[in-house]
């Protein structure tokens, strides 16, 4: 029953995304824009040297997929992800249909529930666009060569290609985790502009402190060290430690966020 | 005697600023037209906030066709409905997209679409069905929510001023059906700061402010203890006028303190008595006019406390309670 009432609130969300254009268009960017990307490194001489894979743009279409991937894990995946996820409880604010929607059939519960696997759901959906339209605007624009990846290796189409889906599953869980920010932030503050803008602020000051010396066990706990573990995948052999650790912390950010949202979500009175 | 259809008991609500509710309750029973009157900030919204299961109550129960609510921020139970304030919507979808995903949230997604066409008719909305509810006026938004409120075939409605938003013929609409809904034996919580629409449409009433129950039951309860209407009284010589009044009973005469004139309380055996004894002692009545009505004056002393310009006295307030609550 649960579980049925779960899948309600997730069909009317989804209902409600088709309806607005902000998710319309962020799709749009996501199947449009490496196709983009791939006609402007078509018409320059040079290529993008200081990205890893950067070299090889020209010589492969699978190295498109990974300098997408490598350009998408500064910002691109954070917004991509808080923009939805940012907004999917702050719009209830904004809109004041608290009121409306939580005097239906469905508990508190359920409709939290039902809006945090939309965003996860949204989340995926945008990375995967992003990542099928890199691989097929490659492929397209460039050609299907052989991919020679971080060891120097040439990898077959085939091989190259799902180690390439496999790095772009590897950031779903850093992308999960941002998500999951959001929400919190969305509910906390009940603002969409702060669900947006503030985990896009955060994934940035992540990054920034990569730079700074220290440590590195503390680093590997931020969620934007997930962003770069994908590398170990297209060596020979790949090595998975950093994938694996940064999974658990994208989990464990995933976990924490949401049980604090719950809380905060369903203990609040709704006077508006 | 049919089980009530809402029976919220000693509900009390602290905000850090204030106590919005101090042991309210409110029973209401199936077909009966329940007004929830009070000034504004009387604590009606938070009451009925609680009873909708928006805002966590400190204390009391609340039961719902027998049922304990004590599950905080569950679903709403089937027959159920209501809002608070002015009804709220999506803006960039129709008002019937609206709807369609109302009734999903409330598994009645085989009816909707019969359903869904069917109050937008009743609320005269099926012209504008289709129009994005960004374009809609606040009158219409509230008969969307009305709208909203009739998908789930309440047995119990909770309305918050319903139709303050409402052109006078939208009002009227409003307050027959919701007639027809009490005579089809559902029951109906109309909060409201408006006494005449409460007179006109409950027989029952529920008096609250600053979080309080003021007076609860029925509307010929509140009448046997009103004071008669206020009245202003111009006159040839108030002087006159005045030591007449002291004389004679069911009448009280006092100086007006914010204009000239006399404020006249009195029923109208007692004030057509009167006007006619000025006129035997050759006083002139240049204009009497009726300010507030009975229940109005009464429904301002209980609210506002002695009020100049009701000039009525004041009813012991608990006492009045207790005895329609007990009984």
């Amino acid at each position: 029953m649960r579980q049925r009432a779960v899948a309600t609130v997730i069909g009317v969300e989804c209902a409600k995304l088709r309806d607005q254009l902000a998710p319309r268009v962020l799709l749009a960017v996501c199947a449009i824009g490496p196709f983009a990307f791939v006609a402007a490194m078509r018409l320059q001489a040079s290529v993008p040297e200081d990205t890893l894979f950067g070299r090889g743009v020209k010589e492969s279409g699978f190295a498109t997929p990974l300098v997408v991937l490598g350009f998408a894990t500064l910002w691109v995946i954070p917004v991509l992800t808080a923009v939805i996820a940012g907004d999917l409880f702050a719009a209830e604010d904004r809109y004041g249909t608290w009121g409306t929607l939580l005097t239906r059939s469905r508990s508190r519960s359920d409709i939290f529930v039902g809006k945090v696997v939309t965003a996860l759901a949204f989340s995926a959906l945008a990375l995967a666009a992003l990542a099928a339209s890199s691989i097929a605007a490659g492929i397209v624009g460039i050609g299907s060569q052989p991919l020679v990846d971080l060891s120097g290796i040439s990898l077959a189409p085939a091989r190259a290609v799902s180690r390439i889906a496999l790095a772009w599953a590897s950031v779903l869980p850093p992308a999960f985790g941002f998500t999951a920010l959001a929400v919190l932030l969305s509910i906390i503050t009940r603002s969409s502009v702060a669900g947006v803008g503030l985990p896009v602020v955060a994934a940035l000051a992540m990054q920034l402190s990569g730079y700074v010396d220290g440590p590195d066990a503390p680093r590997r706990l931020l969620m934007t060290y997930g962003f770069d573990t994908w590398h170990g995948l297209l060596t020979e052999p790949p090595f998975y430690r950093p994938l694996i650790y940064s999974t658990a912390a994208s989990i464990a950010y995933c976990v924490l966020c949401l049980a604090v949202a719950h809380r905060v979500f369903g203990q609040r009175d709704i006077n508006r | 005697m049919p089980e009530p259809a809402l029976e919220a008991l000693g509900i009390s609500k602290r905000y850090p600023e204030s106590d919005a509710l101090s042991g309210v309750s409110l029973i209401a029973n199936p077909g009966e037209l329940h007004g929830l009157l009070g000034p504004n900030g009387a604590g009606k919204t938070t009451l009925l906030r609680v009873v909708l299961g928006l805002v966590r109550r400190d204390a009391g129960t609340v039961r719902m066709f027998g049922r304990l609510m004590d599950a905080p921020f569950g679903p709403m139970p089937d027959g159920v409905a209501g809002f608070v304030e002015t009804p709220a919507f999506y803006p960039y979808l129709s008002g019937r997209r609206n709807l369609e995903l109302l009734a999903r949230l409330d598994d009645r997604r085989a009816a909707s679409g019969a359903g869904v066409a069917d109050v937008l008719e009743r609320l005269a909305l099926a012209d504008a069905a289709n129009v994005d509810v960004a374009a809609y006026s606040a009158g219409m938004r509230q008969r969307l929510g009305i709208a909203a409120c009739l998908l789930r075939s309440p047995r119990l409605l909770l309305l918050d001023e319903p139709t303050s938003s409402l052109d006078p013929a939208s009002a009227h609409a409003l307050r027959q059906l919701v007639r027809r809904l009490a005579a089809d034996g559902v029951a109906v919580v109309l909060s409201s700061h408006d006494m005449s629409e409460v007179e006109a449409l409950c027989a029952a009433v529920t008096i609250i402010d600053h979080g309080r129950v003021l007076y609860s039951g029925t509307i010929d309860g509140l009448r046997n203890v009103a004071p008669g209407a206020a009245h202003a009284l111009h006159t040839s010589d108030d002087r006159m006028a005045l030591t007449l009044a002291a004389a004679r009973p069911g009448l009280r005469v006092t100086a007006a303190v914010d204009r000239d004139g006399l404020d006249v309380v009195a029923d109208t055996a007692s004030l057509d008595a009167y006007v006619l004894a000025l006129a035997q002692i050759g006083v002139a009545v240049r204009t009497l006019e009726q300010r507030e009505r009975s229940l109005e004056s009464l429904f301002l002393q209980l609210t506002s406390g002695p009020t100049k310009d009701a000039a009525v006295p004041l009813p012991p307030r608990n006492p009045l309670h207790a005895a329609e609550v007990s009984s």
